[in-house]
């Protein structure tokens, strides 16, 4: 049990430490409005890792993450500011983040190019396409978009209530439901689990569409915290989520890890920067500090891998 | 390679019946006596260019001339190059561009000015030598000294502040900040800097960043930003800590990114040029140079209704940067 979740305790006992060294120097990083603002406006985040972790256990990567977040929450923000009610913008960006994640999966799945320079390309092509649509300029959305039409507390409770219970429902089925074994078995070995009658293009295929509409419902997500939608809103989130789920254990060559554990790797490095400010540190430590977490994190990665050769 | 040279050769005789028509139409431009003043944008669908546009024209009216606007749909430097080339075929007698690429324009700039056209710069400038004067809408010091002179009128020239930046290597964000922080030293030693964060162009991040400003710094006064995503992400984390009013937020972007939170006070001002004047100036600085009235070494500049404007070297001063406030951000769509 210990050694099976190392690395999870390992984040966690991580974790503890930085918030125990805030409570003692910079206690004022627990009031409830900041922290719960900070929650809150990384529950998209969240979300998005979800569909990212997903890929990256059946032996993929989508770096597009980020680009399709941008198009779905201008696509939501298109819908909104013309009128449309919010069910219907929420269905939009679903719909759009699943039409871009199918395009990914055909690619990879059917034609079997590797994911990391599809999702390269597609990259680059939704964000220059939002580029050429959008001019870069700040959307500014009607009244009743930002928290639901509700008031800032509900809609805050809301934001993070949906991604827990994505984070719970998707932990859950992907140790107990089949679809969810399949999804290691595939990320393993895809020919053992052709073998063993899964069909692994299905699977590849259907874990892209969802990490688009997952990606989607993370662009809603964000969007109902402000009035406006930023048309690049998504910049940089591809590395954020990648990095999340590498530090929360998920193995870079599939087949392991879990929900859990990214949720652990996304906690420890979204309060690196707020605890710098807190404790009155430049900012020029953010990236490096993350930077090396991730790096601790890979070479734990590659000594664990070494162990079990050695073994066998 | 033989195929290629020959269509290169097949290609140059295409175009030499097109070089002498072209040629006529100069002559024949020329005859009519109206000046004709060209004014290419970054992309011409931009609100900000369309406002720049509005100033352009009324300066046109005003003169006279006949004034031509075009520009790439979107932004796009190798549609400007074309567009250049085109006025320099048709034969105007100004040229005033605002550069996507500084490199690239240079070179079809330079041509113009070779065929006998005058050419400035405004809003983004070419190489000092495509151009006789770049119409500057704002220079670092003047930038840096508005932010910091409305913050600190807002708060009572005391107390603490934090600067929202782009990121810690955009050279114009840093030469603003620095010009925030020697304003600071010289005029009001009662302010202090707290922090400065960068927000990677992004709004959300600004209100995440401005979020721990406001818990981690609790006597922090004001907020100033010095990139345009920063504004209203600065004052959504204002607005959400429920201090709005009590935290001050200014900064450098446009009024209509910003009317929502300066309406409900959350934002106090909003500092940027006034567009309009910028296309305003940069007809009047091409008119100017192409009646001889303006040469370069010239201190000052008679702007028509913008008065007397500053000349450094070769750069026609906008002038002090203009403050959107409650009172008058209504007026201004771009």
């Amino acid at each position: 049990m210990m050694r099976k979740y190392s690395r999870e305790i390992i984040v966690a006992i991580a974790l503890i430490l930085l918030m125990l060294a805030l409570a003692a120097y910079a206690p004022a990083y627990f009031d409830p409005q900041p922290l719960l603002s900070r929650f809150t406006s990384q529950a998209p985040a969240l979300v998005a890792a979800i569909g990212i972790t997903l890929v990256i256990i059946i032996r993929q990567i989508d770096i597009s993450i980020g680009a399709q977040f941008s198009m779905c929450a201008v696509v939501a923000g298109v819908a909104a500011a013309a009128g449309m009610p919010l069910p219907v913008a929420v269905l939009a960006a679903v719909l759009t983040g699943a039409v871009m994640g199918a395009f990914n999966g055909l690619l990879v799945a059917w034609l079997g190019l590797p994911s990391i320079v599809v999702t390269l390309a597609t990259m680059v092509t939704w964000n220059e396409a939002l580029r050429l649509w959008q001019q870069g300029r700040l959307m500014n959305l009607p009244a009743g978009i930002q928290w639901f039409g509700l008031s800032q507390s509900a809609g805050q409770g809301i934001v993070i209530g949906l991604s827990v219970v994505l984070l719970i429902a998707f932990a859950w089925g992907m140790r107990n439901l089949a679809l969810g074994r399949y999804v290691y078995a595939t990320g393993t070995d895809a020919e053992a689990a052709r073998l063993a009658g899964i069909n692994p293009r299905w699977m590849t295929f259907g874990v892209f569409v969802l990490t688009g509409a997952l990606a989607g419902l993370a662009a809603v997500l964000n969007m109902v915290q402000s009035p406006q939608v930023q048309p690049n809103a998504g910049d940089g989130l591809e590395l954020k989520v990648i990095a999340a789920a590498v530090v929360g254990g998920v193995a870079i060559t599939g087949g392991r890890g879990n929900l859990w554990g990214v949720l652990l790797g996304l906690l420890l490095l979204v309060n690196v920067n707020p605890a710098l400010t807190y404790f009155h540190q430049p900012p020029y430590w953010e990236r490096a500090i993350q930077g090396l977490v991730i790096l601790l994190a890979v070479v734990a990665d590659g000594l664990q891998r070494g162990k079990k050769v050695k073994h066998a | 390679m033989k195929r290629s040279s020959f269509l290169c050769s097949l290609a140059v005789l295409c175009a030499v019946p097109f070089i002498g028509a072209c040629k006529k139409t100069e002559t024949g431009g020329a005859k009519d006596g109206k000046l004709t003043i060209a004014f290419l944008p970054k992309s011409k669908g931009n609100q900000y260019f369309v406002t720049c546009e509005r100033g352009a024209r009324a300066a046109a009216k005003e003169l006279g001339a006949e004034l031509l606007f075009d520009g790439p749909t979107n932004s796009d430097p190798a549609k400007q190059n074309e567009i250049v080339e085109g006025w320099i075929s048709s034969g105007v007698d100004v040229i005033a561009a605002a550069c996507e690429n500084k490199e690239g324009l240079s070179t079809a700039l330079r041509n113009a000015q070779k065929a006998g056209i005058k050419v400035v710069t405004y809003d983004a400038d070419a190489l000092p030598d495509a151009r006789s004067f770049f119409v500057n809408q704002a220079t670092e010091k003047g930038i840096g000294d508005a932010l910091l002179d409305n913050a600190a009128k807002l708060i009572g020239e005391e107390g603490e502040f934090a600067i929202i930046t782009a990121n810690l290597t955009a050279a114009n964000q840093n030469a603003w900040i620095k010009a925030i922080e020697t304003r600071q030293a010289e005029k009001y030693p009662k302010l202090k800097l707290v922090d400065i964060k960068p927000c990677d162009d992004l709004k959300d991040k600004a209100q995440q960043e401005t979020t721990n400003l406001l818990g981690a710094h609790p006597n922090l006064k004001a907020v100033i930003s010095v990139c345009s995503p920063g504004v209203p992400g600065a004052a959504e984390a204002v607005k959400q800590a429920g201090k709005t009013g009590a935290v001050k937020v200014v900064g450098l972007g446009l009024p209509s990114e910003n009317k929502a939170y300066v309406k409900e006070g959350v934002t106090q001002s909003v500092i940027l040029w006034k567009v309009e004047d910028l296309g305003y100036l940069a007809i009047k600085a091409g008119a100017a140079l192409a009646d001889g009235s303006l040469k370069p070494g010239a201190t000052e500049f008679d702007a028509g209704k913008l008065g007397k404007l500053k000349v450094e070297g070769d750069n026609i001063l906008l002038g002090t940067p203009f403050a959107f406030t409650k009172e008058n951000i209504d007026q201004f769509d771009f």
